[in-house]
């Protein structure tokens, strides 16, 4: 198993409904700055007409994740699947997996006195097989899958369609696929010209050779 | 549904009824875990619909040792896509909210100022049975002079059923005329019924003031926005905002407020004389064409003429007009679901449907379609007939007043003191006036008129606070509800179960509704006898004890059988055992749903095959059944049905002009009236409102988690503007109508026209009893006059014009 998710952006209406349903799966704490999941926007004029971008965010679980490289206790960790966790028991709040994220994807959760972030609801995605965000999604922005399985519905997915990371020159491996937009207008509006657009078909054995390398320390 | 009529007179306009009969109890309702925890854990999920909203979307409650703990979508139901949104999540926090109402409560202060004793249900029911007697005993027996209001809901007939068939009182009061009514009406007027978009196909979608990114409607938005963006369905949002909706447009048309009509009006112009409209279609379906052909070019409702109005570019227009007939018939003029606009508001629903029409995209797929309804089995029970009851107040305020009335127009003579007879009390049923109804202080001096105000809410609203007496209901995941059965292109019935037992002393309207006529019903047969001639006159030949039942005078009979009961003969009677087996075991049934539905992947489910879908109805119906086609719920097919059997003729035309109007003083064709029209003068503001996608009006105002997502509402005004008057961000405004002043944050953008302010619908509750919510940003409905448009009575939401201060 190794667990990624495919975003198809371009639906997401900002109606937040993720959001919720991650807080209400998960018992995330309240608060502004306590997010699991969240929407980017990113609005402005061109030409002195309006136009705003969303791009639905959470953690990327990285095949090269430094938030688990950086932690001296062990908290942060490797589950099975490569979901990325952070143990509260062990978490000292040093809090410097929160500087290490590229994705600003975590937080510290008061009540645990821990820092908190996505599990990719593993609690749930045996029995349900989708994670809390992707299930209630109305314009079904996600699709949550298994990277080694062919024949997942992500994957047959990824293999249709061109996609990018975010912030990918951080070189963490995200695991979070940004699938491009077919309309021109579209792509060229909300992807920035240096985002590099790939294919399964490239992209595949970079990501197989990190798994390979990284999932020796994935706990079961 | 059917009322029996006892006597001669009936003076009520409507007589739906959703009643009971007898069945055996129901089994159980529990979908069982599919995996057995241990015993230390009891676990359940149980399917229920969702009440944040009005869309009733399928869901499944994840049941933990009693306590409610998850809201996921339940796939099955057709209309809601497998999926809910961020308000049907958060209605967990709707169940256990530390502000419900938990106990019946009675007035021990003056009214408004929020002092309360906590009653029984029976002191209660006593106090209310005590002021009811002396009102009426004054009123000589007129049921009609107490009011009652309901907002949308499952439940609402059966409160209606109560207020208007048992206990006899006219003055009813929904929110069609300060929602859709116009729409719904526009468009049943002119094709025979509102219809459903078929987003799913359409090619080219104009989307003008409907927002279905923010305003959720099922199916629309799930089907609209996986196939924007060059993926089939091209899309013109028309706007005085850029909407979330917006931003998935191919064209975004910014428009100045209220002047829509002539948006559409100028588009039938450039189609009728480039002749590029359905001209087969047309001659086979249309009547009085030739009329309205020659009404739209002698007007000259030019592009040019309407880019002075709109503020759209004529070219725009054109190349829209010209665009939707290519794509025609699978284009669509969006019905929309909004409130009023403008005095001009049915006129505009007229020629948006017409113009739809005039590419025949009108009961095709990727058009308007009609769908179809499963039935549902009905009863009936006997509407006692009271000879001193006597017709709703606000009859003359418009054109045509229906049986919900005129919100604002039955407000208004009844604060002003010009009501034909005393209005004495009120009922208020899951509805808040206070902040859904134009002009704030006038419904509290409507209020303050009042002997006896009974509101039953599950919240302390800014409308129970001016209560007599409070009676809670419970929350939607505590109750059974009437099952309900959908018409669409994939037509079902869904069921909304109890999920947990209702929590403090909290009820269910049926229940509530038996103890109050269990109550009441003696005490006013006494008052009934003593000043109804009728059945004065009847009792000389018939002993007394048989006239009360047999003529409907125990009022709590439509109510003696549990929900439960009621459901399961609905069902059975047309659909047999395993049909109601199916449906309490997943919350949803259609014919040959165990072979239909089908998972295509973890995000997509089938419901119906692409060949069972109701696509084109009409022309397999031989006669026009009113009850066989969608009708949106928020107003009664009743109502505009005498109208409506003429439209649908056996030839089903599509009517261009409304020759019954004219005697009304109605238009019969939609006509641009530059008198009617609001202008802005310099320094002015015109103030619109609208929804978001993270609150339902102002029912879901003290929930937590949504208020997570937005904590209050800010005004948006066009930031060039705005820098003039040395506005920014966050700054303090104060903003003055003729009716009222609020004070609210600041949102200087360039994303709303000119002249123009705009803030969301929904907050600034004054009601101390809610901790979360009161205080929140500002209440729209003080500042918007109180007019109304002059067909239905529809309140006029966006004429009012205001004044901006920065302070």
């Amino acid at each position: 198993m190794n667990y990624a998710m495919a975003l198809d952006y371009q639906n997401c209406i900002n109606c937040k409904a993720c959001e919720v349903a991650c807080k209400e799966e998960n018992g995330v704490q309240l608060g502004a700055d306590k997010q699991r999941i969240w929407i980017g926007v990113v609005e402005g004029t061109i030409f002195g007409k309006p136009f705003a971008n969303l791009y639905p965010s959470q953690c990327n679980h990285c095949l090269d994740a430094p938030c688990v490289s950086v932690c001296p206790t062990n908290a942060s960790h490797f589950a099975d699947g490569g979901i990325v966790k952070v143990d509260p028991h062990k978490c000292i709040l040093c809090k410097g997996c929160m500087e290490a994220c590229p994705y600003d994807a975590r937080f510290v959760d008061d009540t645990m006195v821990a820092v908190d972030k996505c599990t990719f609801c593993d609690h749930r995605i045996g029995e349900e097989g989708t994670t809390a965000c992707q299930a209630t999604c109305p314009t079904k922005v996600r699709m949550f899958g298994d990277l080694d399985d062919e024949n997942s519905d992500l994957v047959k997915l990824l293999k249709t369609k061109r996609f990018f990371f975010q912030k990918e020159y951080t070189n963490t491996l995200p695991k979070l696929f940004y699938i491009l937009p077919d309309d021109e207008a579209y792509a060229k509006q909300s992807v920035s010209h240096n985002t590099i657009i790939h294919t399964w078909a490239e992209i595949k054995p970079l990501y197989d050779v990190a798994r390979t390398r990284r999932s020796k320390e994935w706990k079961r | 549904m059917k009322v029996e009529i006892s006597r001669r007179r009936f003076l009520q306009g409507s007589v739906a009824l959703s009643v009971i009969s007898g069945a055996t109890l129901s089994t159980t309702n529990i979908m069982a875990s599919s995996k057995e925890k241990p015993k230390t854990m009891l676990m359940k999920k149980v399917p229920t619909i969702c009440e944040m909203c009005v869309n009733k979307c399928a869901a499944i409650a994840t049941v933990k040792n009693g306590i409610v703990t998850k809201l996921d979508p339940n796939p099955h139901f057709p209309k809601s896509r497998n999926m809910l949104c961020a308000r049907g999540v958060a209605g967990i926090h709707a169940l256990y909210d530390p502000d419900r109402l938990k106990y019946p409560l009675i007035r021990t202060g003056q009214r408004g100022d929020g002092k309360y004793k906590r009653a029984t249900w029976d002191e209660a029911y006593e106090y209310i049975k005590e002021k009811m007697v002396k009102i009426l005993d004054e009123e000589k027996d007129n049921r009609s002079c107490i009011g009652y209001c309901a907002g949308e809901g499952l439940a609402e007939h059966t409160y209606k059923t109560f207020m208007a068939d048992k206990f006899g009182s006219s003055n009813f009061l929904n929110h069609a005329t300060i929602c859709l009514q116009t729409a719904v009406s526009g468009y049943t007027l002119t094709i025979g019924g509102y219809g459903q978009a078929d987003l799913e196909n359409a090619k080219y979608v104009i989307m003008a003031g409907a927002n279905r990114a923010e305003a959720i409607l099922t199916p629309d938005t799930m089907d609209l926005f996986k196939r924007t963006r060059g993926r089939g369905a091209k899309l013109v949002v028309v706007d005085p905002r850029y909407t979330n909706t917006a931003m998935h447009a191919d064209t975004f048309v910014g428009i100045k407020p209220g002047t829509d009509l002539a948006f559409v009006l100028a588009l039938t112009y450039v189609a009728i004389i480039d002749q590029v409209y359905n001209r087969n279609y047309v001659a086979k379906n249309f009547v009085d064409f030739d009329k309205y052909k020659k009404h739209i070019i002698d007007s000259e409702y030019t592009p040019e003429w309407a880019e002075k109005i709109t503020g759209v570019p004529a070219d725009t227009i054109c190349k829209i007009a010209h665009d939707f007939m290519a794509a025609a018939p699978q284009a669509i003029y969006y019905q929309g679901r909004r409130s009023t606009w403008a005095k001009n508001d049915f006129q505009l629903r007229r020629a948006m449907a017409l113009f739809t029409a005039l590419g025949g995209g009108i009961d095709v797929k990727g058009g308007i379609v009609f769908g179809h309804r499963l039935p549902l089995g009905e009863h009936t029970t006997t509407a006692p007939m009271y000879a001193n009851a006597k017709p709703r107040i606000e009859k003359e305020a418009a054109a045509i007043i229906g049986a919900t009335g005129s919100w604002v127009a039955w407000r208004n003579m009844v604060a002003e003191g010009k009501t034909p007879y005393p209005i004495r009390g009120m009922f208020v049923y899951k509805q808040n006036p206070m902040l859904s109804v134009p002009d704030t202080a006038k419904t509290k001096r409507m209020f303050e008129k009042m002997d006896l105000v009974v509101v039953i809410d599950t919240m302390p609203s800014d409308t129970a606070m001016l209560a007599d007496v409070i009676l809670p209901e419970c929350t939607y995941l505590e109750r059974e509800d009437p099952v309900q059965s959908y018409a669409s292109i994939e037509p079902a019935i869904i069921i909304r179960e109890k999920v947990i037992e209702p929590m403090y002393e909290t009820k269910p309207v049926n229940d509530i509704m038996r103890g109050l006529a269990e109550k009441l019903s003696k005490p006013l047969w006494e008052i009934t006898k003593k000043y109804d001639e009728d059945v004065q006159e009847e009792l000389e030949t018939t002993p007394e004890a048989e006239f009360y039942e047999d003529g409907g005078f125990n009022l709590a009979e439509p109510f003696m059988h549990s929900q439960e009961e009621t459901n399961k003969h609905m069902v059975v009677s047309k659909h047999g055992e395993e049909a109601w087996k199916l449906l309490r075991e997943k919350g949803v049934y259609y014919p040959n749903m165990l072979t239909y539905f089908q998972k295509i992947n973890n995000n997509t489910y089938e419901c119906y095959p692409k060949d069972k879908k109701y696509y084109s109805v009409l022309k397999l119906e031989e006669t026009f059944d009113a009850t066989a086609f969608l009708h949106d719920t928020c107003v009664n097919p009743a109502d505009i049905a005498d109208l409506k059997r003429s439209f649908n003729t056996p030839n089903k035309k599509v009517e261009c002009y409304l020759g019954s109007m004219v005697a009304k003083g109605v238009d019969p064709m939609p006509k641009w009236r530059d008198e009617e029209h609001v202008k802005v003068p310099a320094g002015k503001f015109k103030f619109i409102s609208g929804r978001h996608a993270q609150f339902t009006q102002n029912s879901t105002q003290n929930n937590i988690m949504l208020l997570e997502l937005m904590r209050e509402n800010y005004a948006w005004i066009n930031d060039k503007e705005a820098e003039k008057l040395n506005i920014k961000f966050g700054d303090l405004i104060e903003v003055t109508s003729s009716v009222g002043k609020i004070r609210i944050k600041a949102y200087p953008t360039a994303k709303i026209v000119t002249e123009t302010l705009f803030f969301v619908h929904g907050f600034g509750a004054k009601s101390e009893a809610l901790t979360f919510a009161h205080r929140n940003g500002a209440s729209d409905n003080e500042i918007i006059e109180g007019t109304i448009e002059p067909v239905f009575g529809c309140s006029v939401m966006h004429d009012t014009l205001v004044s901006v201060r920065k302070v």
